[in-house]
C-alpha cells in the first residue's frame, strides 16, 4: 500500500480460494468497481490449468497513478478457504486485513499479529442461511470488501445489474444486491475502524478495463483484419473469443481449425486471396506453426501471428506466464527469411502494435509476430480510450485492378530495389502468377537455378534492410543520465518501472530501455544505450536469458551483462528486481 | 469461351505414361466445359509429382507445403467464395501428412473440389511405401514388404461426412473430366480420388492392372449414389475397385452457413472502420 498523508494512493486486494469458487468473477467485479471509481487497476491471476478444485488466487491492484503490474504485497485479503490463507498469508503487508471463510479446519483464530488483522468471515454459512445457496458467497464477499474499501454502492449496483439483468432477470439482481448489503453489514459489525482502507472516488473519464488479448482483438478489428483462423489454446484464446463475437457484424470470419498447422496455412490462404488475416497461439501451437511460418517467408505472404507466451517447455503450465518463446520466433523455423517480431509492453501497445503489425506485414510482405505473455494477455488493466483517429491502414504494394491493367508483363516476385514486389490477387485480370513454396523465379514458377536462387534470396532478405524507419524503436525511461541500465521486453515493463522508483528512494538512479521490436534487431539504439551504461541488467521471465543472448549475439558488449531472471511461472514483483540491482551495485 | 490451349501453359515433364497426363487433360477439359477463365480459377497443390501441375496448368496457382493443400484452399475459398478453387494432393499428401485436414475439410463442407492422385507410393522421393500401398508391398522404405493395411480414401471420406465422393482413373480422362465438372458444380466439398499409375516406381499397380481391376458403378443400373448405405457397401465390397460418382448428398456448404454477407466476400471489405459502431462495442469495457 502507498499513502500520501492519510490518503491511500495504491492498494492491493487478493481474493483466493479453489478453482470453481468464483474467485475470477468476484475479482473482475471488484476490478470494474475500482476502475469506475477512477482508479488505475491492474489485476493478476494465478490460476491452475484446471476447472475445479485446485488453489487459485487473484489480486486486484488499484492505484491513483497508472500501474502495469502486481504489487509487492497484499493489503486486503479475502480467502474462501483456509488453504488460501496458509499459502498466501505471508504476502500480507503490515496493517493488512484478512477475512477467511474458515471452512474445514480453522487454521486461524481471530487475532491481530504483527499489526495484521485476521478474521473468520463465514461466507458460505451466511449464504446458505440467507439465500439457501452458497453461490451468494461471492456477493457477500464483495459486500464485505465494499465496507472495508469504502466503495460506492451505486457503482456496484450498476455493475451488478449490467452483469445479471439481461441474463438472469430483475429478481436475481435484487437477491445479489441483498447479499451485497448483508456482506457489508456483517463486515461493519466485525471490522474495526483501524482496519478500514477507505478509497477515494473520482472521475474515470470513460477509461477501459481490458486484457492484452482483448486489446489485440480490438486492434485487429480496427486494422481491417477480417479473417481469423486459430486452434484453442491458453492463454491466447481470448483474442479469438472476442473476434468470434464481433467479426460477423463487420463482415469478418473466424474459423476454428483442426490444429495450428491448419490455422496458419488457412490464414495464409486467406491473405493470398486478399484478406487481412491473422492467427493466434501459444506454447506448442507456435511450434506447429513453424512450418507455415517459413512458407509465409518464402511465398512473401503478409500475415500476423499473435503468440501469447505461457510456461514451457512442452505443455508446461498453460495458464501461467513466461518469456521463453523469444528464441522460437526470432530464430525458429527452417531456412532463412525476413520476419518481424514485435513486443508490446502494455495493453495500449497491444492495440497499437497490432495495427502496426498488419501494416508492416502488408508493406514488407512477410510474417509479423506479436509476442506477448499470459501476464498481460489475460490480466486486466485500466487503459485510456483508444484514439481511433490515429488508426491508419497501409496495404503497401497491393495492386488495384486498374493499376494491374497498366502493367506489362506482371511478375509477382519482380526484382526491385527494395526487394518488395507489387502484389496482385487471384481473380484479378492480368495478374496471373504462381505462389510457390519451392524456390521460384520472378513469376513465381519453380526455379532451381543457383543464380536465380542467389538473387531471390537477396531480394527477400533485403526487404527489411531499410525497415528501421517503420519499426518501433526501443524507448528509454527513467534517469537518462544514470549509468545503471536495465533492459527488458514485454510484461516486465511494469515491475521494472516500479523497481526504478524503489531504487530512487534508496538513492540509486537507473534507466530502463524497453525493447519494442525484437527483430529486426534495433542494433544502433541498443548499442547507444549500452555505450551510456557502466552496468547493465537484463530482466527476463525465463531461465536462460534469451533477450540477453540475442543482444550479445548482435553487439560486442565491453562489460558483463547481468541477468535478472525469473522462471517461477509468476510475473516479477518490483522488489525482486530492485533488490537484486541494489545488492549488485552496492 | 476459352479453349483447352488457353489453360495450357507448358508441356509437362512427367515420366512418359504417367497418370498425371490424363489428369491434366481432364482438368483442362473440365475448365473449358465449365466456361472458366484462367484468371478466376485457383489451383492449390501439395508436394509430390502432382504438384508440378501448377507449372503447366495456366491458372492462379499456389504450390503449398506438403499436406497443407486443404487449409490453404479453404482460406482462399472462404475469403473469396466467388473464385472456383481446386485442391490437388497425392496419396501421401492427403492420406498421410495431411490426413487431419482431409477429414475436417470433409465435415466442414467448404465448396472446394479436391482431387487426390493415388499412385500408391511416394513417387517424387523415389518410391517409398504410402498409406495406400498394399500389404506386403516392397519398396525402398519397406524392403521386406510393408506390414500396414492400406487406407481407403473414399470410404474414409464417406465416414467423415463427405457430400460428394467420386473416383476416377487417369486412363479415362473423359470420365474424370465429367467427375470434376460435377464436383465443381456441387455445393460443398467435392472429393475425387484418382487412380493413377506411377510408371517408374510401381511395377505391380500398372495402367493395365487398373484397367483390369476397376468397375464402373454406373454399370449397375440400380446403383443410387444418393444412398449412403449402398455407397458404403460399394466401397467396402471385395473385388474390383468401384469407379464413378459414388456418393452425393445435398447439405449446406460451410461458406453459406458462416459468411455474413454472401454478396460481399471478406476480401472486398472496406477496411476503414465504422468508428461510431466500433466505439459502441468498446464502451462495454468502460
Amino acid at each position: 500500500m502507498k499513502k500520501i498523508g492519510n490518503k491511500i494512493t495504491d492498494i492491493s486486494v487478493m481474493i483466493a480460494g479453489k478453482a470453481g469458487d468464483g474467485v475470477l468473477f468476484t475479482g473482475n467485479v471488484l476490478a470494474k468497481i475500482l476502475k469506475r471509481q477512477g482508479w488505475w487497476v491492474s489485476t493478476y491471476r494465478d490460476f491452475p490449468s484446471n476447472i475445479r478444485g485446485e488453489p487459485t488466487n487473484y489480486s486486484i491492484r488499484a492505484s491513483l497513478e497508472k500501474v502495469y503490474g502486481r504489487a509487492d504485497d497484499v493489503d486486503v485479503f479475502m480467502a474462501f478457504d483456509c488453504g488460501a490463507v496458509i499459502e498466501h498469508a505471508d504476502k500480507m503487508a503490515k496493517g493488512g486485513i484478512l477475512l477467511c471463510d474458515g471452512i474445514g479446519i480453522a487454521h486461524i483464530a481471530p487475532s491481530r499479529i504483527d499489526s495484521r488483522t485476521y478474521n473468520i468471515f463465514p461466507l458460505r454459512k451466511l449464504a446458505r442461511e440467507n439465500f439457501k445457496s452458497e453461490i451468494y458467497k461471492n456477493m457477500i464477499a464483495l459486500g464485505a470488501l465494499s465496507h472495508i474499501l469504502h466503495l460506492n454502492f451505486r457503482v456496484i449496483e450498476g455493475i451488478i445489474s449490467e452483469v445479471f439483468l439481461e441474463r438472469k432477470g430483475e429478481k436475481i439482481v435484487q437477491e445479489n444486491i441483498r447479499a451485497l448489503r448483508l456482506g457489508c453489514q456483517k463486515a461493519k459489525e466485525m471490522v474495526g475502524t483501524e482496519d478500514l482502507h477507505p478509497l477515494i472516488e473520482r472521475k474515470d473519464h470513460g477509461r477501459l478495463l481490458l486484457s492484452g488479448d482483448e486489446a489485440i482483438a480490438m486492434g485487429a478489428l480496427a486494422a481491417g483484419c477480417r479473417y481469423f483462423a486459430a486452434y484453442p489454446i491458453c492463454p491466447a484464446t481470448e483474442i479469438w473469443q472476442w473476434l468470434a463475437v464481433h467479426f460477423p457484424g463487420f463482415n469478418g470470419l473466424v474459423v476454428q481449425t483442426e490444429d495450428e498447422l491448419a490455422a496458419l496455412n488457412m490464414a495464409l490462404g486467406a491473405s493470398y486471396a486478399g484478406a487481412r488475416a491473422m492467427t493466434s497461439t501459444s506454447g506448442p501451437g507456435g511450434s506447429l506453426m513453424m512450418e507455415a511460418f517459413s512458407l509465409a517467408g518464402m511465398a512473401e505472404i503478409p500475415v500476423v501471428i499473435a503468440h501469447v507466451q505461457r510456461v514451457g517447455p512442452s505443455t508446461g503450465m498453460p495458464t501461467k506466464t513466461e518469456q521463453s518463446d523469444l528464441d522460437q520466433w526470432v530464430y525458429g523455423a527452417h531456412g532463412e527469411f525476413p520476419r518481424i517480431v514485435l513486443s508490446p509492453g502494455t495493453i495500449e501497445e497491444c492495440f497499437d502494435f497490432t495495427i502496426k503489425a498488419f501494416n508492416l506485414a502488408d508493406v514488407y510482405q512477410c510474417p509479423v509476430v506479436l509476442l506477448t505473455e499470459q501476464d498481460y494477455g489475460q490480466n486486466l488493466r485500466t487503459v485510456r480510450k483508444f484514439d481511433m483517429t490515429k488508426v491508419k491502414i497501409d496495404r503497401g504494394k497491393l495492386l488495384s485492378q486498374d493499376q494491374l491493367e497498366g502493367i506489362r508483363d506482371y511478375k509477382r516476385y519482380r526484382f526491385t530495389p527494395d526487394g518488395v514486389s507489387s502484389r496482385a490477387l487471384p481473380g484479378m485480370k492480368n495478374g496471373l502468377h504462381m505462389v510457390e513454396s519451392n524456390e521460384h523465379d520472378e513469376y513465381g514458377y519453380r526455379d532451381e537455378d543457383s543464380g536465380n536462387r542467389i538473387r531471390m534470396m537477396q531480394k527477400r532478405m533485403k526487404k527489411l534492410e531499410n525497415a528501421g524507419k517503420d519499426l518501433v524503436p526501443p524507448k528509454v525511461w527513467g534517469d537518462k543520465e544514470s549509468q545503471i541500465g536495465i533492459i527488458g521486453f514485454g510484461s516486465t515493463f511494469g515491475p521494472i518501472h516500479e523497481a526504478i522508483f524503489q531504487l530512487k528512494e534508496e538513492g540509486i538512479r537507473a534507466k530502463y530501455m524497453q525493447m519494442k521490436t525484437l527483430w529486426p534487431f534495433p542494433r544502433k539504439k541498443v548499442e547507444e544505450f549500452l555505450g551510456s551504461c557502466e552496468e547493465v541488467f537484463i530482466v527476463e521471465n525465463n531461465f536462460s536469458g534469451q533477450l540477453s543472448r540475442l543482444i550479445r549475439s548482435q553487439i560486442q558488449v565491453p562489460f558483463k551483462i547481468k541477468n535478472i531472471l525469473n522462471y517461477s511461472s509468476q510475473a516479477f514483483r518490483p522488489q525482486e528486481i530492485s533488490a537484486q540491482i541494489h545488492k549488485a551495485v552496492q | 469461351m476459352k479453349k483447352e490451349k488457353d489453360f495450357h501453359l507448358s508441356d509437362p515433364t512427367w515420366c512418359r505414361g504417367c497418370g498425371l497426363f490424363g489428369i491434366f487433360a481432364a482438368l483442362k477439359k473440365a475448365a473449358v466445359t465449365l466456361d472458366l477463365d484462367p484468371e478466376e480459377l485457383v489451383v492449390v497443390t501439395g508436394i509430390g509429382c502432382h504438384g508440378r501441375l501448377n507449372n503447366h496448368f495456366k491458372t492462379y496457382g499456389f504450390h503449398a507445403l506438403h499436406g497443407r493443400t486443404l487449409p490453404v484452399a479453404s482460406g482462399v475459398k472462404l475469403s473469396n467464395p466467388f473464385l472456383p478453387v481446386i485442391g490437388i494432393s497425392g496419396d501421401g499428401d492427403a492420406y498421410s501428412i495431411g490426413l487431419g485436414h482431409f477429414i475436417h475439410a470433409l465435415r466442414r463442407n467448404i465448396s472446394i473440389t479436391y482431387l487426390v492422385v493415388d499412385n500408391r507410393l511416394y513417387a517424387l522421393t523415389q518410391g517409398q511405401t504410402s498409406p495406400t500401398s498394399d500389404m506386403g508391398y516392397v519398396s525402398v522404405s519397406a524392403p521386406y514388404g510393408t506390414k500396414e493395411f492400406p487406407l481407403n480414401g473414399p470410404r474414409l471420406a464417406l465416414a467423415s461426412g463427405g457430400t460428394f465422393i467420386g473416383r476416377g482413373f487417369s486412363g479415362y480422362p473423359k470420365q474424370l473430366a465429367f467427375l470434376i465438372e460435377k464436383g465443381m458444380a456441387h455445393k460443398g466439398f467435392s472429393f475425387i480420388e484418382i487412380l493413377s499409375p506411377c510408371v517408374t516406381h510401381n511395377k505391380v499397380i500398372t495402367t493395365q492392372w487398373f484397367r483390369e481391376n476397376i468397375a464402373q458403378v454406373e454399370e449397375d443400373p440400380k446403383y443410387d449414389p444418393k444412398n449412403r448405405t449402398e455407397a458404403w457397401k460399394k466401397l467396402s465390397s471385395e473385388g474390383k475397385i468401384p469407379v464413378g460418382l459414388i456418393y452425393i448428398e445435398d447439405k449446406p456448404s460451410y461458406e453459406d452457413l458462416v459468411l455474413p454477407d454472401k454478396e460481399r466476400p471478406v476480401v472486398f471489405n472496406d477496411l476503414n472502420l465504422d468508428i461510431e459502431r466500433y466505439e459502441k462495442i468498446i464502451e462495454k469495457f468502460q
